[in-house]
């Protein structure tokens, strides 16, 4: 049995009396402690699955089985990680990782539950930035409180939805690399559903890569990611299989685009 | 040979800098238009009186001497330029109405006498009056603060509840439009036949003017409290009461203030005048009595501490507000 076993997914929205179908009959599953990325242009529906996931949204068909149960709702197994607004503004970073550890431990006590938000914001190396407020942090420094927060709540799994897509290209490989040597030393590793529509950081990223094509939103390919762990970004994008393997998801990607547009312009 | 001047020069000029840039900060500190200010209003003082009666020149010399002491310490304390400037120069407004105070009444005469009285009258009133003023300052406070806090405690959760299920929020929006639209001086005649007492009467209409802007305030809060910070409160799967008090609430902070900003101004102008109407006690009640006495001394003193109470008030609500909202920019 899969981790996560997504069925048939339907989402048909209806929006000033027009539906439009965001997601039509997606299907894949995801295993215990595998880190899938889900790619694909704007209006694939790629978020619209994420909600679906979190227990934000439900389907209109379909349905989601996580350990086997189906979805109905938001969950305690299920850690999120937004682009904008996971952290609450007006609790300081430490509070905010607090704020989270009690949602799912409400046995612990307010001393305990403040050690372990540090010992967390000391891993994404915020240690110092810990009793400041949401404002008075950079995009990227509230990404890290975001994640502190996700793993420190422990859950099974951990979803993202293009949580370094604000960020400046230099800080979102450092967060990438800080994310997947947290994810890589954990045991057991957690299962990872990260949404993005950047080909580069699915592949560093992933195990494997689930690309989507819209009108409507469908899955396109599943691509298993072939690169051993523990990955170094540096020696990885110099190797021949890694500029091969990028240019084939590259084109994979084009043509889908294409494809649905008839062959002329292509804005992305 | 040019370099080794350079090096000895140089130290020198720097000092030289230095002490000049500490003289013109003397300078700027403590040379200001408003010490002159002072010694005119300290100097006027000993102008012959036109006035028959008591002037208390006295109490407008120490009085003033009191604030100039104080002004010389803030001086020396005040980090900010700014600030600084800003103190002084309501101190300077201060010194200039007294002094054209003091021209027009005790010395010049050209004001009615029985209308307008010196200053040092008001002082000397002021401090002779003490007690009294006091009593009534306990008296107005403790009925605002009763109605005010009554009306916080019951509009806030009642606004939470009322916004967070948008269906009846958007009547209650409404209704609560109709009803806060609704002067809520009128309300005191039907209070009155209501309700035992004067005091009891002021807290009601004071829980009324406060109740509907923080009702409203908290709604529009909640209603437009972001999706997105509702959608990380979710998937964070917090409880309902956790939900409306640690998120909502904080969320929609800014809105109440609005609501209890406007509740309290309007609570201010409604007790006093409803003071005036009917009350045995309150600061309304000191200054329409004195009036009514042509005791205008005692009205001006009664003028003078409203402005101060509300003042004070104001102050301490900015800073609470400040102090709860200090995680926005």
């Amino acid at each position: 049995m899969s981790k996560i076993e997504i069925n048939n997914l339907t989402v048909n929205y209806t929006e000033k009396k027009k539906s439009f179908t965001a997601l039509k009959n997606v299907s894949f599953s995801i295993e215990e402690g595998e880190f899938v990325s889900v790619i694909g242009s704007s209006g694939c529906g790629k978020s619209t699955l994420l909600s679906i996931l979190e227990g934000i949204n439900s389907p209109t068909e379909g349905e989601i089985l996580i350990n086997g149960e189906p979805v109905t709702g938001t969950g305690s197994d299920r850690g999120v990680v937004f682009q904008h607004y996971s952290l609450f503004p007006w609790m300081t970073a430490r509070k905010n990782v607090a704020f989270g550890i009690k949602q799912v431990n409400k046995t612990a006590s307010r001393a305990e539950r403040y050690q372990l938000a540090d010992e967390f914001l000391q891993k994404v190396g915020l240690e110092q930035f810990k009793n400041k407020y949401p404002s008075q942090l950079s995009g990227g420094m509230q990404q890290r409180v975001a994640i502190a927060r996700a793993l420190a709540m422990d859950t099974d799994i951990l979803l993202m939805d293009e949580p370094f897509g604000a960020i400046d290209a230099k800080n979102r490989t450092i967060l990438q690399e800080l994310l997947l040597e947290l994810w890589e030393n954990a045991t057991p590793r957690k299962t990872v559903v990260f949404v993005t529509h950047d080909i580069d950081e699915a592949i560093f990223l992933s195990d494997k890569i689930v690309m989507m094509t819209a009108n409507p939103g469908r899955v396109y390919r599943e691509i298993k990611v072939p690169f051993d762990r523990p990955r170094n970004r540096i020696e990885l994008v110099q190797t021949k299989e890694y500029n091969k393997f990028r240019n084939e998801l590259l084109a994979m990607f084009y043509s889908d685009i294409v494809s649905k547009i008839g062959g002329e312009e292509v804005v992305l | 040979m040019n370099i080794q001047t350079k090096t000895i020069a140089a130290p020198e000029i720097d000092i030289e800098k230095k002490s000049s840039k500490i003289r013109t900060e003397f300078f700027r500190r403590y040379f200001r238009v408003v010490h002159a200010l002072f010694a005119v209003l300290i100097l006027i003082q000993f102008l012959p009186d036109q006035l028959t009666t008591e002037t208390y020149s006295s109490y407008a010399i120490w009085f003033a001497v009191g604030v100039e002491v104080f002004t010389l310490v803030l001086s020396a304390l005040i980090k900010k330029p700014a600030s600084l400037n800003l103190f002084v120069d309501i101190v300077a407004f201060i010194y200039g109405l007294l002094i054209a105070w003091t021209l027009a009444t005790a010395k010049f005469n050209v004001l009615k006498a029985a209308l307008f009285p010196p200053p040092g009258k008001v002082l000397w009133q002021f401090i002779g009056d003490y007690d009294k003023i006091l009593t009534n300052i306990q008296s107005s406070i403790g009925i605002i603060l009763q109605g005010y806090l009554l009306a916080i405690v019951v509009a806030i959760p009642l606004g939470l509840f009322l916004g967070w299920s948008a269906r009846l929020g958007s009547a209650a929006t409404y209704i609560s439009k109709f009803l806060g639209a609704i002067p809520p001086i009128v309300y005191i005649p039907y209070g009155i036949a209501l309700l035992p007492t004067f005091r009891s009467v002021s807290v009601f209409v004071i829980f009324l003017a406060t109740f509907w802007p923080v009702l409203a305030g908290t709604m529009s809060g909640v209603m437009n409290v972001e999706k997105k910070t509702i959608d990380s409160a979710k998937v964070l799967n917090v409880g309902r009461f956790t939900m409306m008090f640690s998120v909502i609430l904080p969320a929609s902070l800014q809105q109440i203030f609005i609501g209890c900003n406007q509740g309290l101004t309007v609570s201010f102008v409604l007790l006093t005048s409803a003071e005036m109407i009917g009350a045995q006690s309150g600061l309304g009640y000191y200054i329409k009595n004195y009036s009514d006495f042509g005791d205008y001394t005692r009205t001006i003193v009664g003028l003078i501490v409203v402005g101060i109470v509300i003042v004070f008030i104001s102050f301490i609500f900015n800073r609470i507000q400040k102090f709860l909202l200090r995680w926005k920019q």
